[in-house]
């Protein structure tokens, strides 16, 4: 009987869908031991083990103060996780509402809202996150905000193109003559009939999330010292790459992993 | 004109799709012959397995599809495992298709007359390009596209439907094929079209000696056309033989039953009441137009043309009339789904009155992400004449019960529907608030004529039950012969002609009306 379960199972999930769930449920674990455990203080500095290569006390070694490097990158990993969780579902969704509220009412707001939108999209965007980083200064915070700012116009746009195909459906009518208002169309109706589209687009949009945030990270505009994130461990690793390149292929590989995982099964959500 | 030689030779050919579950067949065994000369006709409803029949033959199956066994002989040539390349010599000079949908068969963004010469230019490789231009225009000529010359030059855009079916006519016809597949050529044509269609298709059949395995889920059209024809049902063939004999003395159940629902049984109720439930006064509705700069004025299109009528209690009135005709827009303005309207729409007796709404597509007309119980349990929700859940859920399940559904599909979604459940939800969805009037815009026109026939007799026995109004807008004259009692001709956004049903269909005053009859198979 069981057997005859997992047989289904097996046959249902495709090799993508099955790797990018084994990647992302690693970076989860990752993420949720870190929140309660990890080996060492990540913050702890040993002078007698500067830049030591993997060992079985340390098993990625230790930087360039003596810190334990998994406990950073488990620590590293929650901090990029939760920054590029959180820029998406805030940018994410202020633009999934401006793209549903403008496509499906059209008209003046609509055009309003989307020529701001092409003025966003104008700018390259990490150089315009960096710029909103410069005014507002570096910080956690500073860059959810500046990168979901960032984040906006493009779930907008992607948003408002389905509500403009949606609209026109008889099924939206119908929930027209009987009485609902807008709000209830656009919510309750129309939008769990985006999500093939808009699941996709957030899986992206988190991959982007953590991509950029390694990257302001990297020029010391994100995660401040002591405190660990990819990007901060990446920028960290620099003078160190011949001598200890365990500093740099640790968080490399973490965040790879965790672009491609997420990816993986943000491409599968799309196709279902 | 017919000869004896066989043009093409299918035996037991069987086709499968891949699915995730395995392997799907979709026809079993399906053997006939085409001789020159012949129009053959292929009769089924939708996953009967015809389109992909003829798919098979040009070698146009798609990747997940399989031909299984049997085998496809065309000129004595076997096409069953034969490589793309003498597919594509035959392709376009032996054998041609004409699809249904003739606004997307041609490239929007390649004139016509390039893309009717391209066939010449792969099969004719040796003439110049003045010879080409010539045939291509003969062609046109000989399909009864006049003007020629100028279209030539022009973008399918700038064409109306019947036009692009004679452009995908002649350029089918370029190289004198000797086999032409017609994959449900009139389908999506107007009535007045479809007759001149079918008219050609026979000329250039005589002409050129082409023979034409024609497919059609319309049995006036099968008729009309064609000499021979076998029936598919569920990928086999249940009958095949002379029209005449198969229509006159059907031997098998199936048959009968598809015939039965093409002749149809007539679903009128005579009984006259006089009291008028909704009047129409001097009624014109407008569509904007689209603007196409940002502060350009905007302007409006005026798409019903000061209609005036009146509905009387428990009637049906029929609304019959072409696309384009604006019979859907005056639904939309007598539902209020359209507000720019001029004159007077009076609900007789109350306040206001709630018209529902069945919509022509119960794809587009059912929300894909909410189950059967939540879109039945939705207008109840929106009246606030919704109760507990239990007697949500119980109004929804008595509601499935009488439109003829079983209980368990309130759990389900309507993508594990067939069309006609589907229609049959969508009914029960406008029924759910009780409603007096029910506007009904071509409710049984995307269905097979089977499911049609099994809803059309679930509306009659509604209107029973519920005692309803209708207003029931088609194109298809046999459905509102059948079911109205009174009928409205619309023709450029007026009422050109109303009367009662067989007065209408007796003695016809406006020539338009009588245009549309005569069409009429």
């Amino acid at each position: 009987m069981t057997a005859d379960i997992k047989q289904k199972q097996q046959s249902k999930y495709s090799f993508e869908q099955t790797t990018g769930m084994i990647l992302a449920g690693l970076i989860l674990v990752f993420v949720i031991v870190g929140l309660f455990y990890t080996p060492y203080d990540p913050d702890a500095i040993n002078a007698a083990l500067k830049n030591h290569p993997p060992t079985l006390l340390h098993p990625f070694g230790t930087d360039y103060l003596g810190r334990d490097i998994l406990s950073r990158v488990m620590v590293g990993t929650k901090a990029t996780f939760f920054i590029s969780l959180l820029t998406v579902l805030i940018g994410g969704g202020i633009g999934t509402i401006i793209g549903a509220v403008t496509g499906y009412l059209g008209g003046f707001i609509d055009e309003l809202l989307m020529r701001i939108n092409d003025g966003v999209t104008a700018f390259p965007s990490i150089l315009l996150a960096l710029i909103l980083v410069g005014v507002i200064g570096p910080g956690k915070y500073n860059i959810i905000l500046a990168l979901s700012i960032i984040f906006i116009p493009s779930f907008a746009r992607i948003m408002r193109s389905e509500f403009l195909v949606q609209r026109e459906l008889d099924y939206v009518r119908n929930a027209k003559l009987m009485g609902a208002g807008i709000f209830r169309i656009i919510f309750v109706h129309i939008l769990p009939n985006t999500k093939n589209v808009l699941l996709p687009a957030f899986a992206i949009g988190f991959n982007n999330a953590v991509l950029a945030e390694a990257g302001m990270s990297y020029l010391s505009l994100g995660v401040q010292p002591p405190d660990a994130s990819l990007g901060r461990m990446l920028s960290e690793s620099q003078s160190y790459l011949l001598g200890a390149p365990w500093l740099a292929i640790i968080p490399g590989i973490v965040i790879i992993v965790m672009v491609l995982g997420f990816g993986l099964l943000g491409r599968t959500w799309g196709s279902n | 004109m017919e000869s004896d030689k066989t043009i093409l030779t299918i035996k037991d050919l069987s086709i499968g799709f891949e699915t995730k579950k395995g392997l799907l067949q979709v026809t079993d065994r399906i053997s006939f012959q085409l001789k020159e000369g012949e129009i053959l006709g292929l009769v089924g409803e939708s996953g009967s397995g015809k389109s992909v029949t003829a798919l098979a033959i040009m070698g146009l199956l798609e990747k997940k599809a399989r031909i299984l066994s049997g085998s496809i002989q065309f000129l004595g040539k076997e096409l069953n495992g034969c490589s793309q390349k003498e597919y594509e010599n035959l392709r376009g000079g032996q054998m041609a298709m004409v699809f249904q949908e003739p606004m997307t068969s041609l490239n929007p963004v390649l004139t016509i007359g390039s893309q009717a010469e391209e066939m010449l230019l792969l099969h004719d490789t040796k003439s110049d390009p003045i010879k080409r231009k010539q045939k291509v225009l003969e062609l046109f000529e000989k399909t009864g596209l006049t003007q020629g010359e100028s279209l030539y030059d022009k973008y399918p855009h700038q064409l109306s439907g019947g036009m692009r079916q004679r452009v995908m006519l002649a350029t089918a016809m370029l190289c004198r094929p000797k086999l032409l597949i017609a994959d449900e050529p009139t389908t999506a044509l107007d009535v007045t079209l479809q007759s001149k269609i079918l008219e050609l298709i026979q000329k250039l059949n005589r002409e050129y000696k082409t023979a034409v395995l024609f497919i059609s889920h319309d049995l006036g059209v099968i008729k009309k056309l064609c000499k021979r024809a076998f029936i598919l049902y569920q990928g086999k063939c249940v009958e095949q033989g002379m029209t005449e004999e198969l229509f006159i003395h059907p031997k098998q159940e199936y048959t009968k039953q598809l015939l039965s629902a093409s002749v149809g049984r007539d679903y009128k109720v005579s009984k006259q009441k006089d009291s008028v439930l909704l009047s129409v006064k001097n009624l014109s509705v407008f569509y904007p137009k689209q603007t196409k700069t940002f502060f350009s004025k905007k302007t409006k299109k005026q798409v019903v043309n000061g209609v005036s009528f009146e509905l009387y209690q428990g009637e049906t009135l029929g609304i019959v009339g072409e696309s384009g005709s604006g019979k859907s827009t005056l639904a939309k303005a007598l539902s209020g789904l359209l507000t720019d309207c001029t004159g007077e729409i009076i609900y007789h007796g109350r306040e206001k009155l709630q018209p529902r709404m069945v919509f022509q597509d119960p794809y587009g007309s059912l929300n894909p992400s909410k189950s059967i119980g939540w879109l039945l349990e939705e207008p109840l929700r929106l009246q606030k004449k919704s109760g507990s859940n239990q007697y949500n859920r119980q109004q929804a399940e008595q509601m499935l019960q009488r439109t003829g559904l079983p209980i368990e599909f309130y759990e389900r979604y309507p993508k594990a529907l067939s069309g006609g459940q589907r229609q049959r939800t969508a009914i029960a969805m406008a029924l759910m608030t009780k409603p007096e009037f029910l506007i009904l815009d071509e409710p049984v026109s995307a269905l097979d004529v089977t499911v049609q026939e099994q809803i059309l007799s679930l509306l009659a026995k509604l209107r029973e039950e519920f005692n309803l109004t209708y207003l029931f807008i088609s194109h298809d004259l046999s459905v509102i012969r059948r079911f109205c009692d009174r009928i409205c001709v619309m023709y450029e956004g007026k009422i050109v002609e109303s009367k009662k049903t067989e007065v209408l269909f007796g003695q016809p005053e406006n020539e338009y009306t009588k245009q549309l009859l005569n069409a009429m198979l």
